[in-house]
């Protein structure tokens, strides 16, 4: 009791509140800053995140006209403001509250000289996290507005170039794409995006094109392997040709794989027969459909020899339709598809409303939604029907 | 002194939340893990309510007088002729008290652009106190709860 005496009006606080001795009181009083406080605010978060806040490794991310996310080091959180009807009474500890500005002598004593607990604001709720995936889709968009091209390789011109719209620095992306930095770092790759005088950009495809035809090209003229090519050969041979050294070997890391070669110096390449093929793909069905067979002929004859031009490498990026006994193929890319599931679904059904699970497959694959599994993906967004009971299942819209 | 009101309502959720004008809010911690000071929370049902002559200076208002009963963490809270009884209940997740802070820049010319905001960590809350019962009267009298219990004799 004699501590109690011996604090003077104001100094319980929180303390007070948290270590009440048994059959003790204190006295609950509102603060002499009592008030709305709409810049205190609550967020309510698992054990597991405290160590990233409390060592100032999460940011805020949004424009805006969007929804705020939090972002950890390597995750995206959705901010969801939750609001209660009872009374929430937050109470500052003691020290806090000449932090906040209160004057420590308050000329107001509580009448039994017992210690106070001061309610600082009434909490209308709080906010929580729940994890979502990283909106994604516009990076793409954004780096699809100024794509790099030949044309501004051999121009030169830098002052025009810079002046043009859609270029962004890592800085602009961080504040513009709600993902945090290291799925930021992921959607980057996936796109296959470099980094030219400090922004990011996507190469234009018809640039990409010519860099593979001529590397190709080379690799004949010059008995390359195209399981090994060495650096130090490919690169002077193609900037002779106008072909920056550092586009070619991002590009050889786009199309290709590093090897581990002992025998010779350098950095040695290995083309990979997935990219390579559909890159070449798509550039034939760019923007049209087109009998299977004439598709398979044209690409085998695009497609480097020693890859033997396997249509499963197309997986994902190409649907066939069948019209009276024509087969036709088309380009639809997984990578041009949303990333939400709800709209990627709704969008697969639109361009087709039945689908065979082997065909469905490589489109929903890369779907990740924290705390559903596929099949609880799929049980969410599509309908299961299977004429027999030995009939492959046949998915349709919900 | 106050009255407490009671109403049935449940949680109300509301979507989300935007940042304003700015895009990027650095969350900054200036006490240190190990030193985040504990905040309290007393939560009640309903609304406690102040005469109204004193309801826009609410300031240093004395609310009412917590009580820890025994040994054991239960507790009354004493609101006027309401009496509470509740428990310290620790949170499933902790919450983080945090505080806004605008940063002007130096040159201020009332760009809003300009103006940055951090977000302060400046407590932690763990526990709260939580009364979840109607209020008893502590003044009753007990010739009208014998009334009513007639009239509850005679409707049976």
């Amino acid at each position: 009791m004699e501590i109690e005496k011996s604090l003077p009006y104001g100094e319980g606080g929180a303390e007070a509140i948290l270590n009440v001795q048994s059959n003790t009181s204190i006295s609950i009083a509102y603060h002499q800053l009592f008030g709305p406080h709409d810049d205190l605010m609550l967020l309510e978060l698992d054990e597991k995140l405290l160590p990233d806040i409390l060592n100032q490794r999460v940011t805020l991310r949004g424009q805006p006209d969007e929804d705020a996310v939090l972002c950890t080091q390597s995750k995206t959180y959705a901010i969801k403001f939750v609001g209660t009807s009872n009374s929430v009474f937050l109470i500052p500890p003691s020290n806090l509250s000449i932090a906040l500005g209160a004057s420590p002598n308050s000329s107001e004593k509580d009448h039994d000289n017992a210690v106070v607990a001061s309610v600082i604001k009434v909490v209308p709720g709080s906010m929580e996290l729940v994890e979502v995936a990283p909106r994604l889709d516009k990076l793409k968009l954004l780096l699809s507005e100024n794509p790099y091209s030949f044309d501004e390789v051999s121009q030169m011109n830098i002052e025009l170039t810079h002046k043009n719209k859609g270029l962004y620095s890592w800085s602009d992306l961080v504040e513009k794409v709600q993902a945090s930095d290291e799925e930021l770092c992921t959607g980057l790759r996936a796109l296959a995006a470099v980094e030219i005088d400090g922004y990011w950009r996507s190469l234009d495809e018809n640039f990409v094109d010519e860099i593979l035809n001529m590397l190709l090209h080379n690799a004949v003229l010059n008995d390359w392997l195209l399981s090994a090519l060495n650096e130090d050969e490919v690169l002077p041979v193609l900037e002779a040709d106008g072909f920056p050294r550092e586009i070619v070997r991002h590009c050889l890391g786009v199309y290709g794989s590093k090897v581990v070669d002992e025998t010779r110096g350098g950095c040695t390449w290995r083309l990979e027969e997935r990219p390579v093929g559909v890159h070449f793909a798509r550039v034939i069905l760019r923007g049209k459909k087109m009998n299977l067979e004439r598709f398979m002929e044209e690409w085998r004859k695009k497609v480097p020899e020693g890859m033997n031009g396997s249509f499963d490498v197309l997986e994902g990026e190409v649907l066939t339709e069948k019209i009276g006994i024509e087969t036709r193929i088309y380009a639809f890319s997984v990578s041009s598809l949303p990333s939400v599931p709800a709209e990627r679904f709704s969008k697969l059904f639109q361009e087709k409303p039945k689908w065979e699970w082997k065909e469905l497959q490589p489109f929903v694959r890369d779907l990740k939604v924290p705390g559903l599994s596929s099949e609880g993906l799929l049980l969410k967004y599509t309908r299961r029907s299977q004429p027999s009971a030995d009939a492959e299942p046949i998915f349709s819209a919900r | 002194m106050y009255a407490t009101s009671f109403p049935a309502k449940a949680n109300s959720h509301f979507p989300a939340i935007t940042l304003g004008p700015i895009l990027e809010i650095q969350v900054k911690c200036s006490c240190g893990e190990e030193k985040c000071p504990e905040w309290a929370i007393l939560e009640l049902q309903g609304v406690v309510e102040a005469q109204p002559s004193f309801k826009d200076r609410l300031q240093n208002l004395r609310i009412g007088t917590l009580c820890r009963l025994t040994s054991q963490e239960n507790y009354t809270f004493t609101v006027g002729y309401h009496e509470l009884t509740g428990t310290k209940v620790p949170l499933k997740k902790p919450m983080l008290v945090l505080k806004k802070i605008k940063l002007s820049t130096e040159e201020e010319k009332g760009d809003i652009n300009s103006t940055k905001v951090e977000l302060d960590v400046i407590g932690v809350i763990r526990q709260r106190i939580l009364f979840k019962t109607r209020p008893k009267a502590l003044i009753s009298k007990p010739q009208s709860i014998e009334k009513e219990k007639v009239s509850a004799d005679v409707s049976n």
